[in-house]
């Protein structure tokens, strides 16, 4: 790949996703670009990039942002934010929506661990709520949905007694039972678009996804996420990601890492 | 500091040295056995803070082993974690109704080694 490939790649990540290529990714996104152009009935990586910069960014466009985000993501990633869900967060929220079901946002959710995690704790703890997960990337929607994991996704992150009570053995991976499947709602939906509809969460998690972001575009994702979430939810990020300048829409909660509210100036409703 | 044990039983010298590196890498003082009844003996005289153990060895299986630990005097105490090529979700089940904290399946990597030792609060 020649290094203005390289540089244009970088812009179209950048305003399509707001996915940071660094340099060091170049030989990842080389590895990666291969199987794209196979399918893509390109001869060569070269020729698909020719293509691709010859016209309006379409389906192909797509199909080689979707092969270079980083999709990694596993079950209970970092432990502590399912705990505060569940001991802290759901019962202080189903006493105050007073019977409503309390609304979760996996965004950025990857291929499902993160979503089938919360909503493991939540059924556990006995909680009323409702589940959405959304992603960039259709391929990693659909392989969510079909709730299909292998022997090393599956046990990354998983106990084996709860891979025994919410999956079945397929062949030699593990399939999320229709129990758990049905509790979330998977769509592929990019998180620099504006909310389609005006429904609102009590609880956002989204972890893992600002630090790969570009600034300009990280600030806009979390105006978009502040619009989703309701005046008195809640926000994860991953327990190392910090907010500095990037937003004044959140502010961090004190002795809980990677735990955000809105800032008062973003509360809309009368006190 | 207290110095952290590991028993490592596996029949597999290779597969105790890949175990053992992991193990190591976080911060535990190793040992290994290659079967059951090695390890047996091992925990009678000192009983390690965590066990990672095979099912399928020679003289005595990791099942048996687990069993005759937990009804050791402080036999309740060790962590055991199953790390096998048994994959079979009854083997699994009965593998944990044994007292096994966790079941790992082969192959695995550093990466859910690491994540089921702090699942079950070894880490």
């Amino acid at each position: 790949m020649t290094d203005e490939d390289f540089d244009r790649l970088q812009a179209l990540m950048a305003s399509r996703a707001g996915y940071r290529l660094s340099r060091e990714r170049l030989s990842l996104a080389e590895h990666r670009l291969g199987p794209v152009a196979r399918r893509e009935g390109f001869e060569t990586v070269a020729a698909m990039l020719q293509s691709l910069w010859a016209r309006p960014v379409a389906s192909l466009g797509w199909s080689v942002i979707e092969s270079l985000l980083n999709p990694e993501t596993w079950f209970n990633r970092d432990r502590a934010p399912f705990q505060t869900l569940t001991r802290d967060l759901l019962p202080a929220l189903s006493k105050a929506r007073d019977g409503r079901r309390v609304r979760i946002l996996s965004a950025g959710c990857s291929t499902g661990q993160e979503a089938y995690s919360v909503a493991m704790a939540a059924l556990e703890a006995g909680a009323e709520f409702e589940l959405s997960a959304i992603d960039l990337n259709p391929r990693a929607i659909e392989k969510a949905r079909s709730g299909l994991y292998t022997s090393f996704e599956i046990q990354r992150g998983l106990s084996a007694a709860a891979m025994l009570r919410w999956f079945d053995q397929v062949e030699d991976q593990w399939r999320a039972r229709a129990e758990l499947r049905q509790r979330v709602r998977f769509d592929a939906v990019n998180l620099l678009d504006p909310p389609a509809d005006e429904g609102r969460f009590d609880i956002i998690f989204c972890r893992h996804v600002m630090d790969d972001m570009v600034p300009a575009q990280r600030q806009q994702a979390l105006e978009l996420l502040e619009q989703r979430l309701v005046d008195d939810g809640c926000l994860f990020l991953g327990q190392d990601e910090r907010l500095e300048d990037d937003s004044v829409a959140f502010r961090a909660v004190a002795g809980r890492p990677g735990l955000y509210v809105k800032s008062p100036a973003f509360v809309r409703r009368a006190a | 500091m207290t110095v952290r044990t590991c028993l490592i039983v596996d029949d597999s010298r290779i597969i105790r040295k890949v175990a053992r590196r992991i193990v190591e890498g976080l911060g535990f003082e190793v040992d290994e056995a290659a079967d059951g009844s090695e390890a047996l003996a091992y925990c009678a005289a000192t009983l390690p803070e965590l066990v990672l153990v095979d099912w399928n060895m020679p003289v005595m299986d990791g099942l048996t082993f687990l069993r005759r630990l937990r009804a050791l005097p402080g036999g309740d105490a060790p962590k055991v974690l199953f790390c096998t090529i048994e994959t079979r979700a009854d083997r699994i089940a009965e593998a944990l109704t044994a007292g096994a904290d966790d079941y790992v399946m082969k192959p695995f990597d550093g990466q859910i080694l690491e994540s089921k030792l702090s699942g079950a609060g070894v880490l």
